[in-house]
């Protein structure tokens, strides 16, 4: 099988042949006849033809057959092809000298005869391809749908294609890539549908342009999404480079049109065609809005996100019955008084997983959000938090309003009233005691009829908090018209105001804004008490976050709330690793220089952590002092190295922190024993990026100490098992890795 | 020695039986080489001696194919006779047919040495 870049086609392959003959002069002829144009197989029975159709049909073109077969005779080998709906569009051409067999053959679906004796090899070689050219325009018909705007294939063809390609190229390496526009919405808004479309047909062009000549095929598989399939390269910047261009208008201005890809490369073939694209797709998406690094391939990591993924969503239906998700409840503060007052509490969910762990709601929730499972997710949070509210009110005699989420995809459902009305009735509450947060984006799309169901909810008497505001869909003017109680800034929105150039005139804006409007402002997402002076200055009146404590299961939330002391942070040093600090109050829970965690965050997320499944892994930098002497700025840019290094390998499961200046701690979580050898290959190639000199910095050696949590005996602590084993490395003085 | 001439000779039809080989000659002639094999191989006369016609009917319509590709005139008059006295087993003069064709096989066979 041809193997170079250009025969990546389907039209430029040999069709093959599947002669069933037994008389050997016969075969000779016809494979004279043929061969120089076709490749051929030959069985010499009838059981031996029915194996390799069935083995091999998907690339046979023709089958030749012979009536007269020793053992099963060549008509019952036409009867089980044709009888056979996998193999049925199989055109066989039947070889004969009986002209009563002609009929027979007719009715059991023969597409063709050929006379015996034969006639001369080129009237046998025309009917082969007349009958090739019938059967494969059938097929094609029945595919062929291209895209109307663009002239590319439509997805399904394309799919089709790609799988001919494959079975015609077995062992050649093969990208699945797909591309996407950034923002190509706000083109069709901005400069109007015909020139939105002339954007889609120019990419359309130069893409195809760019790569069918080196053999590869190109769709549009949605509206703004491009998929191509072709042959391993290595030129993808330089293709995206190509896609990437300004368009120019008098009246609306320039813009530029910035596509973002994902390149699934080397393709793994035992996986369907769709799955592959989902790699490519979700490689695409992590750079989604990233104009200065547009490009992501699909790795490792993602595929364990993606192992992950399924194996949360074939988890979930059990995880329900069984009550594995947990509600968590984090406190809301009214700061427009002299103390802050607790005034509700935000539902949360967390997934107490059997096997895995606690799993971060950060990973769960967009993939249920994705395929609906979110619906009965939020049905289920909205039940608990529910017989809570209700469970508080009748022993604390306490009326805590709790928050919950109401999902995109909720407000569709007809039963939504209904489903929160049966709540609020059985549990005896107040309509206010249940608040209803809904998502910001959730406003944007087909919003009259969101709007609408919204406000039916508010005049029964629901409290509406819109959720994330500022992350950027809504414009201020909907404001006016939106139905709703409060405004929740997104939690981005406030790191954002907070970060190293403090800037928070725009925050001050919205809190005004809000307040024009008469809306309460909720900050979520709130660390640091100079961020709780600085919001409730700007007129902020409810602040949630770990400033006053983290989300918290519903006893110790009880204790929390009949406790006397509820205006200070939680202490988090209980586990006695970090011994407090007298600067415990500094800025965030991130580190200045590598924006990782810091070692207050450590302790918290260690803590938080499930145990049981978990892995502490301290990586110390050697000779960090000699580094320190080379200057701060160069130690600064040597440590982001390691963090960047660090980040890259590990999973956004994880959590890296850093904990001292030259100490990294990561807190490998949802360890099982099946993943666990994929720590000590981790830290490998970590070791291994790390002593490739980068820019200006040298190389650099980690001393490692790692511990599992299911060696550590009970009542132990993993992380001095791994501090214990990196000091064992440090005492021989060598840089690479100790496990406890 | 068999070449395109002796077998014109012999009366077959060399230019059919040529167009059937897309015209190489050397393919045609190596073909019935392992034509006249199977005719002097004797299957057929062990089957008529046992009287299983089935079996001879088996053989003969082989045999017809290849020689009827070949158009070996000669031979494939007796051997389509044959054939179609065993597909219908109509009582019939075996024998005598058998001999005509091995006779003609015989002049090939003759002309190959």
């Amino acid at each position: 099988m041809a193997k170079d870049k250009t025969s990546f086609r389907i039209t430029e392959e040999k069709r093959r042949i599947l002669i069933i003959e037994d008389e050997i002069i016969n075969q000779e002829m016809l494979k004279e006849s043929i061969a120089d144009h076709y490749d051929i197989i030959i069985a010499q029975t009838g059981e031996e033809a029915l194996d390799i159709v069935h083995e091999e049909h998907e690339t046979i073109s023709v089958v030749l057959l012979d009536l007269y077969l020793p053992g099963i005779k060549g008509i019952d080998v036409l009867k089980k092809i044709k009888g056979d709906p996998i193999y049925a569009h199989l055109p066989v051409i039947v070889m004969t000298s009986d002209y009563e067999a002609e009929v027979e053959c007719l009715t059991y679906g023969a597409i063709d005869f050929i006379s015996k004796p034969y006639p001369p090899s080129e009237v046998i070689l025309a009917r082969i391809l007349r009958t090739v050219e019938l059967s494969e325009n059938r097929d094609t018909i029945h595919w062929a749908e291209r895209d109307h705007l663009t002239g590319l294939y439509n997805k399904e063809f394309f799919y089709h294609y790609a799988m001919q390609l494959d079975l015609y190229h077995k062992g050649m390496e093969t990208d699945a890539v797909v591309i996407d526009v950034n923002h190509f919405h706000t083109v069709n808004d901005r400069y109007g549908k015909t020139r939105g479309d002339e954007v889609l047909k120019h990419i359309a062009e130069s893409l195809h342009e760019l790569v069918t000549e080196d053999g590869g095929i190109v769709c549009r598989s949605e509206a703004d999404t491009f998929m191509l399939y072709c042959p391993h390269r290595t030129d993808y910047e330089a293709i995206l480079q190509e896609l990437t261009f300004t368009i120019e208008d008098e009246e609306a201005g320039e813009s530029h049109i910035w596509v973002r890809m994902g390149v699934y490369a080397a393709v793994d073939k035992a996986l369907d065609i769709e799955f592959r694209f989902d790699r490519a797709k979700m490689a695409a998406d992590t750079v989604k809005g990233n104009l200065t690094n547009p490009i992501a391939y699909y790795d490792e990591s993602m595929h364990d996100a993606e192992v992950l993924a399924e194996q949360l969503i074939a988890d979930f239906h059990t995880a329900i019955r069984e009550k594995q998700f947990v509600v968590y409840y984090q406190p809301k503060y009214n700061v427009q008084q002299a103390e802050p007052v607790l005034t509700s509490a935000e539902a949360l969910v967390r997934w107490k997983h059997p096997k895995l762990g606690m799993v971060n709601p950060g990973v769960f929730i967009p993939l249920f959000e994705d395929n609906g499972l979110i619906q009965e997710l939020d049905h289920y949070v909205w039940s608990e938090a529910a017989a809570q509210i209700h469970d508080w009110k009748e022993r604390l005699q306490l009326s805590i309003p709790v928050s919950v989420n109401i999902s995109r995809v909720d407000l569709y459902g007809p039963e939504l009233v209904d489903n929160l009305l049966k709540l609020i009735r059985i549990n005896r509450l107040e309509m206010e005691e249940l608040i209803l947060e809904i998502t910001e984006s959730a406003y944007t799309e087909n919003s009259k009829m969101i709007v609408k169901k919204v406000e039916h909810l508010r005049q029964l008497g629901f409290k509406i908090e819109m959720d994330d505001f500022g992350s950027g869909y809504s414009s201020l003017s909907m404001l006016s018209t939106m139905p709703i109680d409060a405004l929740k800034l997104d939690m981005q929105f406030i790191r954002g105001a907070f970060n190293v150039r403090k800037d928070t005139r725009l925050l001050d804006i919205m809190i005004k804004l809000a307040d024009a409007f008469e809306l309460i402002t909720i900050a979520e997402g709130v660390e640091t008490a100079e961020q709780v002076f600085t919001l409730k200055q700007l007129g902020c009146d409810v602040i949630q976050g770990y400033y006053f404590s983290r989300p918290l299961p519903a006893d110790e939330f009880e204790k929390y709330i009949t406790s006397q002391n509820i205006m200070r942070p939680v202490q988090r040093n209980e586990n006695g690793r970090i011994a407090p600090r007298d600067d415990y109050s500094y800025n965030a829970l991130h580190d200045e220089v590598t924006g990782l965690y810091n070692y207050s965050a450590f302790d918290v997320l260690f803590r938080d952590a499930d145990q049981e499944h978990l892995a502490i892994l301290i990586a110390d930098v050697d000779d960090y002092d000699s580094i320190k002497q080379k200057g701060k700025a160069y130690a600064d840019k040597l440590i982001c190295h390691v963090a960047q290094v660090l980040k890259a390998n590990f999973r956004s499961v994880d959590y890296i922190c850093r904990l001292t200046e030259n100490e990294f701690v990561v807190i490998v979580t949802h360890v099982t024993k099946a993943n666990k050898e994929t720590v000590f290959s981790k830290i490998d190639k970590i070791n291994r990026s790390l002593k490739t000199p980068w820019e200006d910095i040298q190389p650099v050696d980690l001393t490692v100490g790692i511990a599992f949590s299911d060696r550590t005996k009970p009542g132990s602590d993993v992380f001095k098992d791994a501090d214990t084993a990196l000091q064992r490395m440090k005492e021989i003085k060598n840089s690479g890795y100790s496990v406890f | 020695m068999l070449t395109v001439e002796t077998l014109k000779e012999f009366g077959a039809d060399v230019e059919t039986g040529l167009a059937r080989c897309a015209g190489n000659e050397g393919l045609y002639l190596r073909l019935v080489n392992i034509c006249v094999q199977e005719l002097t191989a004797n299957e057929m006369e062990a089957a008529l001696s046992a009287n299983d016609l089935e079996k001879a009917f088996e053989i003969a319509h082989r045999l017809k194919g290849g020689v009827s590709n070949l158009a070996l005139t000669p031979i494939e008059t007796p051997v389509c006779e044959l054939t179609e006295l065993l597909r219908h087993q109509t009582p019939g003069d075996y024998d005598a047919l058998y001999a005509q064709l091995m006779q003609k096989t015989k002049e090939l066979e003759e002309l190959a040495q």
